[in-house]
């Protein structure tokens, strides 16, 4: 109940300020009688009025959910799933896909409770094995980076 | 006469021997997709957006192997449902109600081919009734002005929210977010930049194979962090794999009442195969009484959410293709595929490219054998799916995600984009909130803001445009009736919870 109202008074948080930066969309020239600010306007007064009732009154949308509550264990591990998606994300261009994906798919094996030998050949055959899948067979360019002194 | 000659074209294309590989590759790779946890139609279809691309398929080749995907999702969601008691997305719940005890009975191979005869009848009667009522529909919506598919949209956005049960709030709530999400970006009228923060990267919006992929695949992998329990152990199917005549003739009836159920569900704007499937098992269970065994292992009760579950997914492309209105989550999805080819489905799609439509409905008809055909004997290698591990299929799913986001625009900036909406997602989904209907309204923002805009260029600012024709008003009065569904839903609950305690 608690994190339902604390996301809805973001929610209406958000949208006040978002009604702030919108209030300023002004066509510099316009054939229209309508602008670029009307409609981002109303959709953001009608979020802000269901953020209202969701904060106001929680209780009548909020049933017993099956998801298991968030735990400090739960919290890291989530935290640790992020921090490689981040990596993964900041790293692909930079260091190539291939050695990217092999230390992004060793470390996901590991937070999903794979030992460390089948996890490592995962990650081999992951990291290879969909370069050559996407790369070459169904023609997706992917970077290549510090590997691609090997390109023939 | 005319439908069906065109019906004739159609098959043509869908029976040329390219389309068929790709209609066998896409219920395969459909049918494996449903099957693995955290992998539904949705993220299926999308993630196959960008290979169609690279690959350089042709518009109906794609639109076919997209279609036979979600047919394959559809089909391969129910193994997860029988054999393991875990349906693999919300219309499959229904599902595991009388086909888990049927598994655990031991009639696991019965109740699989049951399953996929229903399936393939859902999917032939509502076939036959998108070839009939497509037409017709796509001719009267030619009439549609702007101010009609605003209201149109309006409709399909209340009814969503009406339809939603127990949160309609919530619901409405995840469709605002979606429509403010799609107005990201330039302008297309005005030319003005709209809530981009000065990043470059959002210039031209949010690409929706980002939004879906972060959306339903990154918010997935975090939630398959809690699922702990690995290496679930299925009940074997064992004993006879097919079904037999008398068992067949046993179902027929629920099987014909079901699939028009079903497709008439699919056809409604956000109604969607999770309502047709509870709505079906319902008045099934009504209408066999006492004698029925409904919950622990009837046939009846199988076969009743199966055929409308498969009726209503192929129902669903009828407002897709006549109206370009997508009415569940996975048809958004291939009306955002199709916008990337620059096709605007819609009733004049009928005319100008005959073509990609038929080919698209024949394409169902044979994807729908394929799967038959393919599945019965194919139960015991897909049951072997199921023992994969979640620490070999979440890194490939995380890395092929990420690829499918990187092919879009080959920038690292999506890939950061999509982390952040999944992160957004997974908290929406912690807190309730329905996200298919995010994704309904991210793929009608644009749609709607420009047929608002257009409909009010027309009128000359006046709003009364909205009202002026009688398909508006009668809209209105529609969209007036689901706004007072759910009120009058709890005002009923609360009356009849009174009278049990008095």
């Amino acid at each position: 109940m608690l994190y339902q109202r604390l996301f809805a008074a973001s929610l209406l948080l958000a949208c006040l300020c978002l009604g702030f930066i919108a209030w300023g969309y002004q066509a510099p020239f316009s054939y229209e009688p309508v602008g670029p600010r009307a409609y981002p306007l109303m959709l953001l007064i009608l979020l802000a009025l269901g953020a209202l009732v969701l904060l106001v009154k929680p209780a009548m949308e909020s049933s017993e959910s099956d998801e298991p509550a968030l735990t400090r264990p739960m919290l890291i591990k989530a935290a640790i799933c992020l921090g490689l998606l981040l990596a993964l994300a900041a790293l692909f261009e930079r260091l190539g896909f291939i050695p990217t994906s092999i230390l992004f798919a060793l470390g996901m094996a590991r937070l999903f409770g794979g030992r460390w030998l089948p996890s490592a050949v995962l990650a081999l055959v992951l990291g290879v094995g969909l370069y050559f899948l996407f790369d070459r067979v169904l023609e997706v360019p992917l970077p290549l980076g510090v590997l691609s002194a090997l390109e023939i | 006469m005319d439908t069906l000659s065109y019906l004739g074209q159609g098959f043509d294309v869908a029976l040329s021997p390219n389309n068929l590989v790709t209609a066998l590759a896409g219920t395969t790779i459909g049918t494996i997709v449903g099957l693995l946890p955290g992998l539904g139609p949705i993220n299926g279809v999308a993630l196959l957006i960008p290979v169609a691309f690279a690959l350089g398929l042709p518009p109906e080749t794609a639109l076919i192997l997209l279609a036979s995907v979600y047919l394959g999702c559809e089909y391969g969601g129910r193994i997860s449902s029988i054999l393991l008691n875990i349906p693999g997305e919300a219309s499959a719940v229904m599902t595991t109600l009388d086909g888990h005890p049927l598994a655990k009975q031991g009639k696991g191979g019965i109740a699989l081919s049951i399953s996929a005869w229903s399936s393939f009848i859902g999917g032939l009667i509502a076939t036959i009734g998108v070839t009939i009522f497509a037409p017709l529909l796509a001719k009267w919506a030619v009439s549609f002005g702007p101010a009609e598919y605003f209201m149109l949209m309006v409709f399909a956005i209340v009814c969503l929210a009406g339809m939603a049960g127990d949160k309609p709030i919530k619901t409405a709530v995840a469709v605002l977010i979606g429509l403010m999400l799609a107005c990201v970006g330039i302008d297309a009228n005005s030319g003005v930049y709209r809530f981009t923060f000065g990043s470059l990267g959002l210039a031209d919006g949010i690409q929706f194979v980002v939004l879906v992929l972060g959306l339903f695949s990154v918010s997935e992998i975090l939630m398959l962090l809690e699922r702990t329990h690995q290496g679930q152990v299925a009940v074997k199917a064992s004993g006879r794999m097919l079904f037999n005549l008398k068992e067949g003739a046993f179902v027929l009836a629920t099987n014909l009442r079901s699939g028009v159920l079903g497709f008439i569900f699919g056809v409604l704007p956000g109604a969607g195969a999770t309502l047709a499937s509870a709505v079906s098992y319902m008045s099934e269970k009504r209408l066999a009484g006492h004698k029925g065994r409904f919950g622990d292992g009837d046939l009846r009760g199988l076969a009743a959410p199966e055929t409308a579950n498969s009726a209503s997914a192929c129902g669903s492309m009828i407002p897709m293709l006549t109206l370009g209105i997508p009415g569940s989550g996975t048809t958004a999805v291939m009306l955002g595929a199709l916008t990337l080819y620059n096709i605007t489905p819609g009733p004049l799609l009928f005319q100008h490219q005959p073509d990609i439509v038929w080919g698209l409905i024949a394409s169902l008809f044979v994807a729908n054998i394929i799967l038959i055909v393919m599945n019965i004997p194919m139960i015991k290698v897909f049951t072997r799916i199921l023992s994969v591990p979640n620490w070999t299929l979440v890194p490939a799913i995380a890395i092929i995600t990420s690829i499918g986001v990187y092919a879009v625009h080959a920038t690292t900036f999506d890939l950061f984009l999509m982390i952040a909406i999944g992160l957004f997602g997974y908290l929406l989904r912690k807190l309730d909130f329905p996200l298919s209907a995010l994704l309904l309204g991210f793929i009608l923002g644009h749609m709607m803001e420009s047929n608002l805009r257009r409909a009010l260029s027309i009128s000359n600012g006046d709003l009364g445009i909205l009202f002026s024709s009688p398909i508006t008003i009668g809209l209105w009065v529609l969209v007036a009736a689901m706004v007072a569904l759910p009120f009058w839903r709890r005002y009923r609950t609360k009356r009849s919870a009174a009278l049990a305690s008095a």
